[in-house]
């Protein structure tokens, strides 16, 4: 009798564990509160403008009305940190979603016009990836309200832009400024204000065109230290990632992507696509 | 996750440079050779004979109700953490605890906690908590040729949901894991009652083996005691499966070794046959080979006696310090590394990161080559004093042959696969 009864519980313990085994991860998309519906606030005078996007303006008397400054700094490793300087302003991602009110709300981030982010806070990282071709991009940052109103000014959204250009390579050359003159070819910032990543030391080309890995997956020994870049081409969309520094980046399906890192620790690590699973090298760092 | 790499951890250990491996081949043949020669010609260990008790103070608290009990507890609650954590964290390894302590505090950790304290999972085992719970009823007696059979079983089903799984760190897939374990001993502990667990429970049976190594340890009269590990692994009785299990050990700490080899991915990722089922193939092909290895070896031992009742489970205790040494040169790094963040992400920190680990890579390379020379050592040892126990004195040297060339060749591959 007693050892039905155990089965009994084992049972019940396997459904429970197989019921929530299914459930899969909870989505952390839209808690409660965040959808991209549109609350009337009370502050400010809603327009009939609207953004690229749709959503509409909210005007504000100029006297004590949000500013925004932007600063885009190349990272040592990668891309750009962008600085939001801001004024009569507050970053509230807690709210988001809630009515509009004074002073408050977030910031949209707008590469060349389109909007690529939603930023939380004065300092953004933008990936030298998140900029598509070569050359010259005008970034945009706009403020908007909890209700995904954006605030305005004499009718004009409150935004600043700077802009970067982005390099062949790994060398990304950064225009900074709020409202960016016509600056022209890196260099022109300085070297020892902006220092300039240095060129990788190995370049390493590897092709995915299926389940095959061109050249086979081997050992690349690498001294620690050294930059390295990865340009991978990938015949389907994919995530490229470095295990141990966690560095990732997307694949476009057909097209290079370059991955460059400075290898500063010491170890054996694996080169390895995310969603076919594929290991595509072993970095050794001496 | 990629189904090559570990359940957890994002680094492997660097290939040791060939003079460590050279160093490591040359002493342990040196030692080898020298063992024949030089070491005693009749039996000393004396098994769960020897040993000096500790004092009563020492010896009363630690077969106190209380402390059982408050271990009982302590592994209950975290048996109820992991569970908690599988089934309400987030699928995400670097921000779930869950994984991490089972593949890295658990599977890893039972090795150091083990050898220090003796078997200590038996102590902690949340299932034999969750079966005293149970009502009692009168238990049937073990089949006697059940053995270690199923533990062996189960550390096989570990090692490969480890080392082979596609997903080897999605809480579904280790939830059905730890429910099919619950479900397997709880019915079985059920029929047999607890002394199933001592059988059966791949992790009650590895730490249990592992302690056979401990300063800590039993005598045969009930007594706690210090005693020489020697003392200790001697004692191991010969049960059937014992051998199976330290295959299964020694060729899934092999196999982990060379699937990090290039070679091996290449041959993995383009196999007709499919990834996992492969790897799979890997898998059992290298406890196959270990196993196979053994079983001519220590078979060959008869030639020297052929009278010797049961020559493979005779010397297999024999083969624990080299799975011991295989398990230490492989893990070290993961678990200084992913053991405290582990525990980082368990208290709660957001965006945890692994320490990096201590030592030097010549130093790490000096301590994997040193472990496994030391488990080659010590298993030379132990088979020694077992043959000239078994064997007639004039064949006793000649009779360990074959067991001192299975031990080298355990070696140099585990040298090998530093390389590599």
């Amino acid at each position: 009798m007693c050892a039905r009864r155990a089965a009994g519980l084992v049972l019940a313990v396997l459904v429970v564990l197989a019921g929530a085994g299914c459930g899969g991860p909870a989505s952390t998309h839209h808690k409660p509160g965040t959808s991209h519906q549109e609350a009337t606030g009370t502050a400010g005078a809603l327009l009939d403008a609207r953004d690229e996007s749709g959503h509409r303006l909210r005007e504000v008397a100029a006297g004590g009305a949000p500013r925004v400054e932007l600063s885009a700094r190349p990272d040592s490793e990668d891309g750009w940190n962008l600085h939001l300087t801001v004024a009569h302003f507050r970053f509230t991602p807690e709210s988001t979603g809630g009515a509009a009110l004074p002073g408050r709300g977030h910031a949209h981030l707008l590469v060349d016009g389109r909007k690529t982010a939603r930023i939380y806070g004065p300092w953004h990282h933008l990936p030298a990836t998140a900029l598509a071709t070569p050359g010259r991009h005008t970034l945009t940052v706009r403020l908007y309200a909890d209700d995904h109103t954006a605030w305005a000014v004499a009718g004009r959204p409150v935004e600043a832009t700077a802009t970067v250009t982005k390099g062949d390579g790994p060398q990304d050359a950064p225009h900074d400024g709020p409202h960016d003159g016509p600056h022209d070819g890196p260099g022109k910032n300085g070297e020892a204000t902006h220092p300039q990543p240095p060129a990788a030391d190995r370049t390493v080309e590897i092709t995915v065109t299926g389940s095959t890995v061109e050249p086979a997956p081997s050992r690349i020994e690498v001294e620690r230290g050294a930059r390295i870049a990865l340009r991978v081409t990938s015949d389907r969309a994919d995530t490229l990632h470095v295990h141990g520094y966690d560095r990732t980046t997307p694949l476009p399906a057909g097209r290079p992507a370059t991955l460059t890192f400075t290898a500063d620790r010491t170890g054996l690590f694996e080169v390895e696509t995310h969603g076919s699973g594929l290991v595509l090298t072993q970095l050794v760092v001496r | 996750m990629t189904p090559l790499a570990h359940g957890v951890g994002s680094q492997h250990d660097l290939p040791i440079s060939p003079f460590y491996a050279f160093a490591g081949a040359f002493a342990a043949l040196f030692v080898s050779f020298l063992a024949l020669g030089l070491l005693w010609s009749d039996s000393r260990f004396q098994g769960d004979r020897s040993g000096r008790p500790l004092p009563s103070a020492v010896r009363r608290l630690a077969d106190a109700p209380a402390t059982r009990a408050a271990l009982r507890l302590l592994g209950l609650a975290g048996a109820l953490f992991v569970v908690l954590h599988l089934l309400l964290g987030p699928d995400d390894p670097a921000r779930n605890p869950a994984p991490g302590a089972l593949y890295v505090l658990l599977w890893v950790g039972l090795i150091p906690a083990s050898l220090l304290l003796g078997p200590v999972w038996r102590l902690l085992n949340p299932l034999r908590t969750l079966h005293r719970l149970l009502p009692a009823r009168h238990p049937r007696p073990l089949p006697p040729r059940l053995g270690l059979w199923p533990a062996a079983a189960g550390l096989l089903a570990f090692t490969w949901l480890e080392l082979v799984a596609p997903e080897p760190t999605s809480p579904p897939v280790l939830l059905a894991f730890l429910g099919a374990h619950t479900a397997v001993h709880l019915i079985g502990a059920a029929r047999h009652g607890d002394r199933w667990f001592a059988h059966a429970d791949a992790f009650e049976v590895y730490s249990t083996l592992l302690a056979r190594l401990s300063p800590l340890g039993r005598r045969a009269d009930g007594q706690l005691v210090l005693r020489n590990p020697f003392h200790g692994l001697d004692a191991t009785p010969p049960t059937p499966g014992l051998v199976a299990t330290l295959c299964v050990l020694l060729g899934s700490t092999a196999y982990d070794g060379f699937s990090d080899a290039p070679s091996w991915i290449t041959t993995v990722q383009t196999s007709p046959l499919g990834r996992t089922p492969t790897a799979t193939l890997g898998l059992l092909g290298a406890v196959a080979l270990v196993a196979g290895l053994y079983c001519l070896c220590s078979g060959a031992v008869r030639l020297a006696d052929r009278e010797l009742p049961h020559p493979l489970t005779a010397f297999a205790h024999s083969l624990l310090p080299i799975a011991l040494g295989y398990l230490v040169a492989h893990y070290t790094t993961l678990f200084v590394t992913e053991g405290p963040r582990t525990v980082m992400v368990a208290l709660g920190t957001d965006n945890a990161l692994a320490p990096a680990p201590p030592l030097t890579p010549g130093g790490l390379a000096t301590l994997q080559v040193g472990a496994v020379v030391t488990g080659h050592v010590v298993g030379v040892v132990a088979a020694h004093d077992r043959s000239v126990r078994l064997l007639p004195p004039a064949r006793a040297v000649a009779g360990q042959l074959p067991l001192l060339l299975l031990m080298i060749t355990y070696t140099l591959g585990g040298i090998g696969l530093l390389i590599a």
